[in-house]
Formats: C-alpha cells, structure tokens, sequence
C-alpha cells in the first residue's frame, strides 16, 4: 500500500517536474538574496500575494484545457462582480456575496453560450464581452468608483474584514485558493466533467463522435472559469475597499501566463491543476525575489515577460516532435 | 434561379460588408448627428482612423499567416515614445528612422522566437508586450513626452487637398501600397499561401519560416510607424498604457470585421482599412450625439460581438451543408420530375 502511494507521488513528481524545478531553482535563489526569504511570514505573505491570481489560473485553466484558449472576459467578470458585491451590502453580506457571484456567472454563461453553443471563437468572442462590459459599467456607475459604508456593524466592515480575515497564521484567502485548487483537481480528474473536457480539449469532433454533450462540457467551463473570476472579484472589492470597472485590469493575460506555464497547452486537452498552483508559485516567487533585489516594477515586467517565454520554449520543447505543438 | 441569385447577392454583400457597414453607419449618423456631416468633422475622422488604420495593415498581414501580434499596442506606444525622446538630438526624421528600426528589431526578435524556436506567437507576442511596457515605462519615466517644436504637427494636420492632410494621405498610401503588394506581387501572395496550406507552401518550396520573420518585422514596422506619426502630429506621445490596449483591440476588431479569420489564408487590408473607418465613424457619431467614451466602448463591443456571432452561424452553415451536393439534388429532382412526367 504505502509502495503504491509513493510510487504514484514519484511518477507525479516526474509528470509535473519541469514547473516544480524552477519553483526549486526560485526557492534556493531566494535563500541566497535574502535571509528572510525561507521565514514562514514571508512564505505566507508570498501565498497571499498571489492567491488572488491562483483563483482565477484555477478557473481560467478549465478553459484551456476543453481547447478554448483563454477567457479575455475575465477582468469585467471580476470588476462586475465586484461592484455588484459592493452595491449590494446594503441588503447584508450574505445576499452581497450571492449577487455578486451570480452576476459573475451571468457573464460566465454568455460565454458559455455564445462559445460552447453557438461555436463563437472564444478569444474574439470574450474580448467582445470585456469590451461591452467596461462600457455597461462605465456607463452605469458613471465612470465611478463606489465605496461600501464601512461603520462598525454594517455588512459593508464585515465585507471589507474578507480578505484580511485569518486562520491562525493563515489568511483566508489562502485557505480558499488552496480549497478552489484541490476541488478544481478533483472536478478536473476524477469527475465526468473533467474527463469530457479533456476529450473536447483533445479532439472535439472525436468527443462529439463518442456521444459527449459538447456543448454542455463547454458551457460549464466557461462557467467555472467565471465563478472563479467573481470569487476573486469579491475579495479584490473587499481588499480595495471599492467596486470599479477596472478593477481586474491585468487578470486575464497573467492568468493565461499561470496556466501556460504550468504546462496546460494552448491546444488543449493536457496538464493539470498542480502544474497550475506551480505556474502561480512562480510567477509569486519571481516577484517577491525581484522585490528583495530592490527592482523596479518597469524592470520586473522585463524579467517577468522573458521568463515567461523562457520557461515555455523550455516546457514545449519536444525532441522530434515536428513543428510547433502549441496554439 | 431567383434563389440562387439572392444567395449571390448576400454573398457580395457579406464580401463587402466592411465597407457597406461604414457607408451605412456614416449615412445614419450624417442624417440624425448634430454636426457630423461637416467638412471639418470628416476630416478629424480621417485624421482619427489614419493610427489604427496604419497598425491594421501590418496586423492583417499577420492575421493572413495564421498568426496573432499581440504586441502591436505596446509597439505602438514604445516607437511614438521614440520620437518626442529623440527629436531634440536628431531632428524629426532621425527620430522617426529610429522609430521604424526599433520596430523592425522588436519584428525580428518576434518572427525569430516564432518561426526558429516554435513557440506559438499568442505566448511570443504576450511576452513581448509586457517587455515593451516594462521598456517604456523606464524610458519615458512613466510620464508621457513631448517637445516644443511644432512644424512637423502642422505640417501633417493642415489639408493639403480639401479633406486630405498629410497623415490621412500617407495612410492611403500606405493601405493602398500594400494591398498592392499583398494581391499582386509574387512575395505578396506567398504570404497566403503559407498561411493557408504550410504543405502547399513547402511543395511550392516557398521558406515559411522566412515568410513568418517578414510578416513580425512588416507587423511591427507599421506599428511603429503609426506610433511615430501620431506622436509627430502631436508633437508628444502618452505614457498612458490605455492607448496600447485600445489600440490592440480595436485593431483586432477592425481585422475580424473587415472578413479576416484567426485561421489564416484570407485577408484583405483594405478591407480592414474601411473596418476601422466604420468603428472611428460610430466612435465619432456617438460623440456628436454628446454621449461619452462609455458608450463608444459599448457600441463596439456589441458590434464586434455581432460580427463573431455572424461568423460562427456561417461556419455552422457550413458545416450543415458540408458533403452535400447542391447539383446533385438538384438532378435528382428533376430525374423524379421526369419520372412522375413518365408515369402519368
């Protein structure tokens, strides 16, 4: 038995190897730039630092994986969200919360719509949706940002005490990522959906040959990805203290980042969720490394966009495998 | 026959629906907006369209590829930086050669990474534009730039001919020029050919990779050249990274909508050119009507969302009607006539 689980682990290590190697490379780089690196307060302030990020890789890699690129819509998803939560407060926390998941699914189920049943192509398709959604919540909010009341009391302290509740040492948002990952795991291999998506991600017309409901298998992920996207929406409002339209500006192209280079391909129908949770460990690795050194945020985004295409030339790369097998 | 002839027509009108779109979104807007069916108006929409109209050549070439710029907005941004930075050294021409040459090494960079290390351009182009606004942000300090001198903005805003400043004539010719070179030139058309069918492409012994690294340097040259233009006609550029992204997606927008698939093989740059036009015109035609950027946003989401919804229905007709053979039923039914003819 306990040959079986270790055996399982090692191959799991091999599978996902290559993104946990350079978690290991950044980990002892760490250690040589600075002392405080390995303290367990800086690990957990890494691990809430891109938690925000990693919910959103969760979700977004759902859609990767079913062949569909990448969901651009997910920066409004998460702004809308977000305002609707913060409008919302004064009907109490817990209606806020649902609302504001609800109109992120709203969205969600658009795409899904418009992509999984109306074969739309998803990143011009979502681009579309981003660019009518900034549009509806500037028109709306009148260009505006809007603040929850945040008196002792009301829903809208208790809202704005989300994102900086902790477990012990451990922020809730931690914990929430974490759950989202392992559920997002679980869903992605040991569930129906998951072995669908990966069918349509490979090959769409063999799945729909085999008698799978495309379009439903679609249309959920499109579906998780935005649920994953309003949650992350949530806490950003409650971590700004505000709901705006720009508020997830940024979130899909480094989501797409955290995805690819955890080794999901852009084809579709391969990685996994802990390759993933290692593509966001890097991307929070490399910044908080790059902070330590003293660099600039301009200069990060010069070390942070060579490395990303770095470390994809090095995952993608296949002896004899001909041309390119991406995208 | 008359259904058939119905088809046809649909089918010119959907090959032109660019351009039919604009005529009719300009016909609208002149009878119903205040004040936009001026001489003065028309001109600054010209004067509006000739950025993104420049960017949408190089960015067509690439959609005919097969592939994806996505660097194009921070391109854009970068090159124009260039100019204000460097005129009071170099003077407006050495600023603006500048420009262009840092925009065919940033091209080159893109085409190597894509064609000889085979990663896909969505993962070359992405990192590149976060690169670009790293490298911009350092350069112009964050802020944006600007110089005092004045001639060269004049120069290219003031009418030449009526209607026709400089910018929008070198627009033009630029859109014109290479559409030229992409319909009638041998090189020009290998571009379609390795885009569409890379075997065909091989066995014509066309080099696709060279194709690729000229496509990225052309992409990236033009880019380059709108930023530089508009931060000439400006005499400063931005250090707003809002420009990069709306750039980006309008440009991607105007490409879909003037009839350019993401699939590669097909494309036409004067048809992007009249897509840029028609969303400029609504762009200007809301702001006529005293309504903001809100609704500018608003109005081109929806019809970028309407043009992909289009496309997706004709696939899906496409593929309805894939295998079956339209002649073929059609003698059929007319052996059935005869035959019923025979029996009665």
């Amino acid at each position: 038995m306990t040959k079986r689980w270790v055996h399982s682990w090692l191959r799991f290590i091999l599978e996902n190897g290559r993104i946990y190697l350079f978690v290991l490379l950044l980990v002892i780089m760490g250690s040589f730039v600075s002392s405080e690196f390995l303290t367990p307060a800086n690990l957990v302030n890494l691990l809430k630092a891109v938690a925000l990020l990693g919910i959103v890789a969760a979700g977004m890699a759902f859609v990767t994986y079913s062949g569909h690129l990448a969901d651009l819509s997910v920066p409004s998803i998460i702004a809308f969200s977000g305002i609707m939560t913060v409008a919302s407060l004064p009907l109490g926390l817990v209606p806020a919360l649902v609302i504001g998941t609800l109109s992120g699914l709203v969205v969600g189920a658009m795409n899904g719509l418009a992509v999984g049943m109306l074969g739309a192509n998803p990143i011009l398709w979502t681009l579309a949706v981003s660019f009518f959604m900034e549009g509806f919540m500037r028109f709306t909010w009148s260009n505006d940002q809007i603040y929850p009341s945040t008196d002792p009391g009301t829903p809208g302290s208790a809202f704005v005490q989300l994102y900086r509740l902790d477990f012990g040492p451990v922020p809730l948002i931690v914990v929430v990522m974490l759950v989202l990952f392992i559920a997002a795991h679980f869903l992605m291999k040991h569930t129906r959906l998951g072995v669908e998506t990966r069918l349509v991600g490979s090959s769409r017309p063999a799945a729909k040959a085999s008698g799978i409901n495309v379009k439903k298998v679609v249309f959920l992920d499109f579906l998780l990805a935005a649920f994953a996207a309003s949650v992350t929406g949530i806490f950003l409002a409650s971590m700004n203290k505000l709901g705006v339209f720009y508020l997830g500006d940024g979130y899909a192209f480094e989501g797409v980042t955290a995805v690819v280079l955890g080794g999901v391909t852009l084809e579709g129908g391969e990685g996994n969720m802990p390759g993933v949770f290692g593509g966001v460990l890097v991307i929070g690795l490399l910044t908080n490394i790059l902070n330590y050194l003293g660099m600039g945020s301009f200069y990060q985004k010069i070390v942070t966009g060579s490395v990303f295409i770095l470390v994809v030339w090095l995952h993608h790369c296949r002896p004899h495998a001909g041309g390119s097998s991406d995208a | 026959m008359h259904k058939g002839r119905i088809t046809e027509l649909f089918r010119g009108m959907d090959r032109h629906r660019a351009l039919l779109m604009f005529l009719g979104a300009y016909l609208f807007l002149s009878l119903f907006a205040p004040h936009f069916f001026t001489f003065y108006n028309t001109t600054s929409l010209l004067k509006a369209s000739s950025l993104n109209g420049i960017v949408a050549i190089g960015f067509t070439l690439i959609f005919i590829l097969g592939e994806l710029d996505l660097s194009v907005g921070a391109v854009v941004m970068l090159c124009g930086m260039l100019v204000p930075g460097l005129q009071p050294e170099l003077g407006w021409a050495g600023g603006i050669l500048c420009a262009l040459l840092a925009g065919a090494c940033i091209g080159l960079v893109n085409g190597l990474l894509v064609a000889k290390a085979g990663i896909s351009s969505f993962i070359v182009t992405l990192g590149m534009m976060v690169i670009l606004e790293g490298v911009m942000h350092i350069y112009s300090g964050g802020s944006s730039m600007s110089v005092a001198s004045f001639g060269l903005a004049d120069w290219l805003d003031r009418p030449l001919l009526p209607l026709l400043p400089p910018r929008v004539i070198i627009t033009f010719a630029l859109v014109g020029g290479a559409s030229l070179f992409l319909q009638k030139t041998p090189l020009g058309r290998g571009f379609f050919i390795v885009g569409g069918d890379p075997e065909m492409a091989w066995r014509a012994g066309l080099n696709r990779d060279r194709y690729l690294i000229l496509g990225f340097v052309i992409c990236s040259v033009t880019a380059a050249l709108g930023g530089a233009l508009l931060a000439a006609s400006l005499s400063s550029m931005t250090g707003d990274a809002v420009l990069a992204t709306r750039t980006l997606m309008t440009v991607l927008a105007a490409v879909i909508i003037g009839g350019t698939p993401l699939t590669g093989g097909k494309g036409s740059v004067v048809k992007s050119y009249f897509a840029v036009l028609l969303l400029t015109t609504v762009s200007n035609g809301i702001g006529c009507f005293g309504l903001g950027f809100e609704v500018q946003m608003f109005a081109n989401g929806v019809i970028l969302a309407a043009v992909v919804l289009y496309e997706a229905y004709v696939i899906y007709r496409h593929n309805l009607l894939k295998g079956q053979r339209p002649h073929l039923l059609a003698d059929l039914e007319q052996e059935q006539e005869s035959n019923s003819r025979g029996s009665r």
